[in-house]
């Protein structure tokens, strides 16, 4: 793979550069002519933390928080790092040192001058130093041996040598550069390296070629060269690791050899063509960082990504690195702050440390203190001990040079290596759409309900709140005395919570200003050593998760209620409603990703756990970076890649993902920062950012509309779109279902306009596999369908000349027609259960909420249906041939049962209320108890409008947030509703002219209803009632079409009306109720003609029933037409 | 046309505003409005957004161009230009008057902005009036000028298309009596 070249960025004035990177590998360190050392988070950051150290820094060092400089001033001098305070001199020269090296244990500072010295001090105490003499022109670079024995320098005079750096003497000298007088006129830089951990190697940039020694004997063991390299070498670094070497030529070409190969692993050209004059392996990642000799600062990722080890180690560190930036962009330096524990810390640099310190590492092994290692990591700030620690060491190892050097390959072949999978940190606790802590000026929410803003700065410590409808309360200023870190906001209260400090323990803080009595606010004291880490609230509830893996739930007038623990640390809490949504720690993850699980309560009146602590899918080696409810109650989550995932209650509750706010950014740093999902219209409101995870509070940030796109296949054929449409608009309003369970209010008329999209894309999908011959995809997809639908699309099928598949179709239908019927039974029996188990108060209607009846088979698994489903048939025909109506007491039931789950009638702008309620009140009043049932059912949504004023009203129902919008709407759904209620009742007393109603049982007995479709005039009328309508389109009236009907059946011949009545003798079979279903499917099946119409026809009343037999009918009618 | 027409037809323009009311979507002969969510951007005509900030119900998000770097931008390319160029919005001086009288703390560096549109202002009526001079000079019979807004037309037209009829009087007074005095001889 080759190596990413990130783009070149301005580090610092023209002139002379150099580069290093700190310890961790988390900072990138840069000098260069303007005399400021700045220290990078990464490439990306825009804001470095510069330390002035002089005019002109000639090149920097950087070891265990002590960073060393050459400056124009001839002196060498120590910052600490990364406060850059400055920690005295180290050295003078008579002009100024060209190159500063550490030594590998960090405890000496090698430093090559101008003035033909060298020189080596040590750090803690600078009387102490070394002199090299022997070069006659300025020093041009240094490079300690690994092993701290000798030391290589390279010069103008030509000469690069090696010393000994126990006695300053000479060990090797080779003239392989050219002579110059200045290190301004020499032709390179030659920055020399020995090879790190054993110091096998010394490699030396020379001309186009890299010369590399042996240790010791010091002849050339080989030379690495390119093609590619048409300029002389500027510089050679080696990988830490030891594998790999960098060099980097004068005019800008950067390559990188496998040393034990001698392969060129990547070739690199610097876009501009600058020469390369500082060069960085990264201490654990396989990135370089580089500079050029025009101050610019670049960055190679992904350097020989073949390389296990590096890849192994590469992702902690950057996972970590990803999260400093997001939660504490200060303490990149300092990842225990990101931790909870620091034992996880130790393995995220072990590795690095382990390269870095090869030589260190062992000897401590070797010394039997392993422990010390950590110690190391952590001691940033008190480098003090460290290096003192270390000196100690290097004196003892001073001392015995040879035994050293036999017991290291030893000491590092028993070390246990653990190269498996790294654990990743665990991400911190946040609360979702809030803005790091560590801002001065932050969001600490921003959700549906409004904006809360936190401003820390010197003059000022305040909380700002701010409602987006400033009729649910009016902006607020609160003094933040208490130092606030987390809050949240609902349309009841606002709630705080800060941190324990030294005195005052944690507190939660609960601004209720819904309450309708004077004291508006509560304040609560956590337990001792019992921190706030996240906090939710509900409605009429609040919760806190603490520290002591406790969750904590008050009710909003600040109640004490249940506790209980938690599985895990947690992560981040919703709440919305009566759900409380828990995101924890259920494990450790590994490799960059999270463990997380996820609880869902419901903390109404019956209490229950929904999601019993399942694992939480994110994308891999993501984090959690958002978690709530949309705005109709569906949990939601959004990860660091971008993708928000919803909870799909139809299947299981499972997650799907529902949008990726990446696809969506523009650049590649862009990110989405999300504030609320609504499920209806489909939004994802989030705010854009540019450059960053989140935005700032200022210029205020305007929230941006983001669609849903479910990732299906082939989104870019019809069919891959039409399925994602699908499937989106199921999955969008499942919590239809979830809200009639649950009791709540919801309105009819998106359920409906829900269910006939779904029915448009399926028979939009239908007709698109007819078209393309698919037709066992169609029954497949009419398997989907409600009745109605198929009816339609067995009509469709026959049209398009596909018998079979209408011959399926019609299979389907008929299966569809006993299931259904089957469900109707069985739910009017579940229902009078309920009703035994009933308290008094509770009315029947809340039972009633509709179900969705397009979904029939839903509960096709139940025996007893196929049983009842048998049972029903032979009911009716009962009631068919026993003319008197005794026991066909439960047909009008079913019928009105079918008719309030007609979700939709055919609505008839002309037909007032006027008699709306008189057929139903006529049966029910007629019927045995059995039939107050259905009574209920159609009256209930009186019952459910006046609920608010119902003092009866169950305590299960809590309508929504109580919008006064909403309710309205509701309202005008409910006179929608029973208008097509009654449309339809009328409807199908007009078909019957001359029985008024046949559901009035008074006037009509059910067999004279029933013998109706039986004439031979009958069934002429419904093959022609179409050309009666064509012709003569201003009846509106049945009885005139009726008429017209008479008149023209008389005309026919005697043979074709013998022929009519012979086809109706035939089909004694069909019973009443089917016929006059029949009747219902056939008229719509004849009104309407084409395709077009199919879909105007789903919005027609939806049979609940169809039979077989009545598609025979219509396929002989095909038959028929055809000839 | 007088301004006030002119302003009367800018405020058809179309600005975003985030409402802090909740309100279902609204039906005018002009076209539907809305629905208004507390905190959802939702784009109206001028005329609402300014009645309902004097009413102090919404925050107006000021137009993307309304933006300080790129109306320097606009006006030093202006001022480089022999001709007019195009302008951020053919209303944008209407546009800039009322949204930086009635809701200038919804926008930043509003003082910057007035200034910036008053130069980009000036320099337009400069060069308008430098044609209009070059035009009657040469005594031109027609000329043409692009990317002018209606309220640039309207700001000299009214005027010019005057001072031109009266010049037509004044020469064709003179023409006659040029010849009646050649008839004197």
């Amino acid at each position: 793979m080759p190596a990413t070249q990130k783009p070149m960025r301005y580090g610092h004035t023209e002139g002379h550069t150099d580069v290093c990177f700190d310890d961790s590998g988390s900072c990138i360190v840069t000098c260069g002519s303007d005399g400021d050392v700045r220290i990078w988070e990464d490439l990306d950051d825009d804001d470095p933390k510069s330390i002035n150290v002089g005019e002109k820094a000639y090149s920097c060092a950087l070891k265990n928080g002590k960073l060393v400089t050459a400056v124009s001033n001839n002196t060498v001098q120590v910052h600490t790092f990364p406060d850059g305070v400055p920690d005295g001199i180290l050295t003078r020269f008579t002009t100024n040192a060209n190159h500063v090296v550490f030594s590998p244990d960090g405890a000496n500072v090698a430093a090559g001058s101008s003035d033909f010295l060298i020189k080596i001090v040590e750090v803690m105490d600078n009387s102490q130093q070394k002199t090299f003499r022997g070069h006659d022109a300025p020093v041009l670079s240094l490079s300690f041996d690994p092993q701290n024995i000798f030391l290589a320098s390279a010069s103008c005079d030509g000469s690069v040598r090696v010393w000994h750096i126990s006695d300053q003497t000479c060990a090797m000298s080779w003239p392989l550069l050219q002579k110059c007088s200045d290190v301004v006129n020499a032709k390179s830089i030659c920055r020399l390296a020995w090879q790190p951990k054993n110091g096998k190697l010394l490699a030396v940039p020379v001309e186009k070629s890299v010369k590399l020694y042996r240790r010791e004997t010091w002849n050339n063991a080989f030379d690495l060269s390119d093609s590619f390299i048409s300029q002389t070498l500027n510089i050679v670094t080696w990988s830490s690791c030891g594998q790999y070497l960098a060099a980097g030529s004068i005019n800008g070409s950067i390559i990188v050899w496998n040393v034990e190969t001698k392969e060129c692993m990547e070739r690199v050209k610097h876009e501009k063509g600058y020469s390369i004059c500082g060069l960085a392996w990264h201490p654990t990642c396989s990135r370089i960082c580089y500079t050029d000799g025009e101050g610019n600062l670049g960055l190679l990722e992904n350097v020989c990504g073949s390389n296990e080890k590096m890849s192994n180690s590469k992702v902690p560190s950057r996972v970590e690195k990803d999260y400093n930036d997001l939660f504490d962009g200060d303490d990149a330096s300092n990842g225990g702050d990101f931790l909870h524990d620091n034992a996880l810390e130790i393995p995220a640099f072990s590795k690095g440390l382990m390269h870095d310190d090869e030589d260190d590492d062992g000897l401590m092994l070797a010394s039997g203190r392993p422990r010390q290692r950590s110690h190391i990591l952590e001691d940033d700030e008190n480098p003090v001990d460290v290096s003192m620690l270390k000196t100690d060491l290097l004196r003892e190892e001073e001392d015995d040079p040879a035994t050293n050097t036999h017991s290291l390959p030893l000491a590092k072949s028993q070390r246990p290596l653990y190269d498996g999978p790294m654990p990743t940190p665990r991400q911190k606790a946040f609360q979702s759409s809030s803005t790091p802590v560590h801002l001065t000026h932050r969001f600490m929410v921003w959700n549906s309900i409004g904006i809360i803003r936190c401003y820390n700065d010197e003059q000022d410590n305040a909380i700002d709140v701010e409602f987006h409808d400033t009729s649910i309360h009016h902006a607020t200023h609160l003094s933040n005395t208490l130092n606030y870190t987390v809050a949240t906001l609902s349309h009841e209260a606002i709630l705080l919570a800060c941190q324990s400090t030294d005195e005052l323990p944690s507190k939660l803080h609960c601004l209720h200003f819904s309450s309708w009595d004077s004291s508006k606010e509560w304040l609560v004291d956590m337990p001792q050593d019992e921190d706030i880490e996240a906090i939710c609230l509900g409605q009429g509830w609040a919760a806190a998760a603490t520290s002591a893996l406790l969750l904590r739930l008050f009710s909003i007038g600040g109640v004490q209620k249940e506790v209980f623990c938690l599985p895990g640390p947690v992560v981040s809490m919703a709440g919305h409603g009566e759900q409380l949504l828990i995101v924890y720690h259920r494990g450790t993850g590994f490799d960059g990703d999270q463990c997380l699980g996820v609880q869902l309560l419901e903390l109404g009146q019956k209490k229950k756990q929904i999601l019993h602590g399942d694992p939480l899918p994110l994308t891999r080696k993501s984090y959690l970076t958002w978690v709530g409810f949309s705005a109709e109650g569906t949990p939601c989550y959004v990860d660091s890649e971008g993708c928000v995932r919803m909870l799909n209650r139809g299947l299981g509750n499972t997650w799907t993902p529902i949008c990726n706010t990446r696809e969506h950014c523009k650049g590649k740093s862009d990110h989405y920062w999300v504030v609320g999902i609504h499920e209806n219209p489909q939004q994802l409101r989030c705010i854009p950012c540019k450059g960053s995870r989140f935005p700032p509070t200022l210029p205020r940030p305007a929230v941006a509309i983001l669609s849903f796109k479910l990732p299906y296949c082939q989104i870019a054929t019809e069919k891959g779109q039409m399925e994602e449409q699908f499937w989106r608009s199921v999955i969008f309003h499942n919590y239809l279902d979830y809200l009639a369970k649950n009791g709540y209010e919801y309105e009819e008329s998106t359920k409906n306009q829900a269910i006939k999209e779904q029915q448009e894309l399926l028979m939009k999908m239908l007709a698109l596999s007819c078209k393309l011959e698919r037709e066992f995809r169609c029954v497949e997809l009419a398997d989907l369908m409600t009745q109605n639908a198929v009816n339609l699309a067995i009509k469709y099928a026959s049209r398009s000349r596909k018998l079979i598949l209408a011959q399926k179709l019609s299979e389907l239908a008929a299966e569809k027609a006993a299931e259904l019927a089957a469900t109707q039974t069985e739910e009017e029996e579940e229902e009078e259960d309920f009703r035994k188990k009933l308290n008094a108060g509770r009315t029947a209607a809340e039972w009633s909420q509709p179900r969705p009846r397009g979904q029939a088979e839903e509960d096709a698994e139940d025996g007893q249906e196929a049983d009842d489903s048998e049972d029903r048939p032979a009911l009716h025909k009962h009631g068919q041939n026993s003319s008197q109506s005794t026991n066909s007491s439960d047909m009008p039931a079913v019928k009105s049962g079918a008719v309030t789950s007609s979700s939709q009638g055919r609505v008839n702008p002309f037909k007032v209320l006027v008699n709306s309620k008189e057929p139903a009140v006529s049966v029910n009043s007629a019927r045995s108890a059995n039939i107050l049932d259905s009574m209920n059912k159609s009256s209930r949504k009186s019952t459910s409008l006046n609920r608010a004023a119902n003092t009866e009203k169950s305590t299960v129902i809590k309508p929504l947030i109580p919008k006064p919008k909403s309710k309205q709407a509701s309202a005008t759904s409910y006179f929608q509703k029973r208008t097509s209620q009654t449309d339809k009742t009328e409807q199908v007393k007009e078909e019957n002219p001359e029985n008024t109603s046949s559901e009035t049982p008074a006037l009509c007995p059910q067999n004279s209803d029933n013998q109706r479709p039986k004439t031979g005039f009958q069934m002429w009328l419904e093959e022609n009632r179409s050309s009666i309508l064509s012709e003569n389109p201003d009846f509106s009236d049945e009885a005139d079409i009726i008429k017209e009907g008479m008149i023209r059946f008389r005309v026919l011949s005697p043979e074709e009306r013998k022929a009519w009545t012979n086809k109706a003798k035939g089909e004694t079979a069909s019973d009443g109720a089917e016929a006059k279903k029949r009747k219902h499917v056939d008229e719509s099946v004849e009104t309407e003609e084409q395709k077009e119409a199919a879909k105007e026809n789903l919005r027609l009343p939806k049979k609940t029933k169809a039979s077989g037999l009545s598609t025979n009918q219509k396929l002989a009618a095909f038959a028929f037409n055809q000839e | 046309m007088d301004a006030a027409e002119v302003e009367f037809l800018a405020e058809k323009e179309l600005v975003t505003i985030i409402p802090n009311f909740s309100l279902d979507k609204i039906y005018l002969i002009g076209g539907d409005l809305g629905p208004f969510n507390p905190g959802l951007p939702v784009d109206v005509p001028l005329w609402l957004a300014i009645n309902l900030k004097q009413r102090q119900k919404c925050r107006v998000v000021p137009p993307e161009w309304m933006d300080v770097e790129k109306l320097e931008k606009m006006r030093d390319h202006e001022r480089k230009e022999e001709t007019f160029t195009p302008v951020p919005s053919p209303h944008y001086m209407e546009l800039t008057k009322l949204l930086l009288n009635h809701a200038s703390d919804n926008i930043p560096k509003a003082d910057a902005i007035r200034t910036l549109i008053k130069d980009l202002w000036d320099t337009r009526m400069a060069k308008l009036r430098v044609s209009a001079d070059s035009f009657v000079r040469q005594q031109e019979a027609h000329a043409k000028l692009d990317n002018l807004t209606l309220m640039e037309v309207n700001s000299s037209g009214a005027f010019l298309t005057q001072a031109l009829n009266h010049m037509y009087k004044l020469r064709t007074n003179l023409q006659p009596s040029e010849s009646a005095h050649s008839q004197d001889f």
